[in-house]
């Protein structure tokens, strides 16, 4: 170690190229770092706060839109439930509607079968009713005319006769 | 170090380490000797390390793009810590905001000149001279009168400064030259002389180790001392990685000591 006590104290004393030097680097250093270096870092700065913000805002923007979105869907969804349970009600009153009035066209084509076929038989046990009364007539009238070995001259008597036997007939019947 | 130190090693003679010097803190001019342009070993460094700084930053900063990469991410995160963790934390954003380009360029420029000291090659801090850190401890100077000028003026300054309210008269008399002294030499000389002796030590403390370690371990003939200058390799081993922290702490203590000392300008209440 020979750090002389003489020589120490040049150590403290700047030499004038020293000082022209560091000024120079600092001078050059100082220019770099103010006009260039940093003025460009900020510019780099505020675009990446204001690409972030846009962002942030445009991410916020698009989130509204997705939610107003959502509304409407699920208000159509919504919208679309109530009118398929108004359609199914609809159809299931319908499908109603028609069953009864099936049923009753149905229960009035039955009576309406019932009673032609009520009206036909009657019409048709009158016919054999009249037209048995008259052969039988005939035939009775024949048959005793042929016991009686005469003639029923009257034509009027001949048919009270045979209404009145009818009638005894029928009432023979109605006793049994 | 070796390219260096070998040099002188050759020429030494090898019955002592080549112990650093003060003489390593004045190297001979090699340039343009005797004008005020010459240029030394460490004026030299200095040139080199600020063409460095200047291409390294100068590419950076015109390649930065809006998604940095991890070297523009490293960059931006030292002039976020500077902004935010030395300016803004000591004067607040309204204040401060003028002041970053400053502290900036002093934090960032102290660092790669101190840094110099660990470089192979250059082996000694670019701000291992007193001017160095004079020049930079002016500009403070320069900023914080600045600033008292045209935040208080001088008048309203000198009187907060020299005759401290509440302060009784017979004491004045003490205090009035010691403020005055501590605002005009002992601010800026402090700054300075920190740094520099920081700087000078580190060098030292170093180049010591390193020395010894190539001492004991090829040139002394009693083999028995290689265990010794292996620890000395250690020593300048570890010694390497603490001057690196050391380099960046004193860049801190810079910056921020500046920045208080112009804040002190301001008045207190704003």
């Amino acid at each position: 170690m020979t750090i002389a006590a003489a020589s120490g104290i040049s150590l403290f004393i700047p030499q004038t190229y020293d000082i022209v030097w560091s000024l120079i680097i600092l001078v050059i250093i100082a220019v770099f770092f103010y006009k260039f270096f940093l003025p460009k870092f900020q510019a780099i700065f505020d675009e990446r706060a204001a690409k972030i913000e846009g962002g942030m805002a445009k991410a916020e923007k698009a989130q509204q839109e997705a939610e107003t979105a959502k509304k409407k869907y699920e208000d159509q969804l919504s919208e679309a439930r109530v009118a398929a349970s108004k359609i199914r009600d609809d159809a299931r009153a319908e499908a109603s509607h028609i069953i009864s009035d099936a049923r009753s066209r149905a229960e009035t084509d039955a009576t309406q079968i019932t009673a032609n076929a009520q009206r036909s038989i009657e019409s048709q046990q009158q016919q054999a009713l009249v037209s048995l009364r008259g052969e039988v007539g005939a035939l009775a009238t024949a048959l005793a005319g042929k016991i009686l070995g005469s003639k029923l001259e009257s034509s009027d008597v001949q048919k009270s006769m045979i209404d009145t036997m009818i009638e005894q007939l029928n009432d023979g019947k109605k006793e049994r | 170090m070796a390219g260096f130190y070998s040099a002188q090693t050759l020429v030494a003679a090898s019955n002592k380490p080549d112990y650093p010097t003060i003489q390593d803190f004045l190297p001979p001019e090699i340039l343009f000797q005797g004008t005020p342009f010459a240029i030394n070993r460490i004026i030299l460094v200095r040139i080199i390390a600020t063409v460095v700084l200047l291409l390294v930053l100068g590419i950076t900063a015109s390649r930065a793009k809006l998604v940095p990469g991890r070297w523009q991410s490293a960059v931006e995160w030292v002039l976020d810590f500077v902004k935010n963790s030395i300016v803004y934390e000591v004067m607040g954003e309204l204040r401060g905001k003028r002041y970053v380009p400053m502290i900036t360029t002093v934090f960032m420029t102290i660092a790669v000149f101190n840094l110099c000291g660990e470089i192979s090659g250059l082996n000694i801090a670019a701000t291992a001279t007193i001017t160095m850190p004079l020049v930079f401890a002016i500009w403070t100077f320069g900023q914080y009168w600045g600033a008292a000028i045209r935040e208080k003026g001088l008048g309203t300054y000198l009187k907060e400064e020299l005759i401290p309210e509440g302060v009784p008269a017979p004491v004045l008399i003490l205090v009035a030259p010691m403020n005055l002294l501590e605002i005009l030499i002992i601010r800026p000389l402090s700054l300075t002389i920190r740094l520099f002796a920081n700087m000078m030590a580190g060098h030292i403390v170093l180049a010591l180790c390193l020395a010894t370690t190539q001492f004991f371990l090829f040139e002394v003939a009693n083999k028995a001392m290689v265990p010794l200058g292996g620890l000395m390799f250690v020593a300048g081993f570890a010694m390497t990685l603490f001057e690196m922290f050391i380099a960046c702490l004193q860049a801190f203590i810079f910056a921020i000591l500046s920045t208080v000392y112009i804040n002190l300008s301001y008045p207190e209440n704003d």
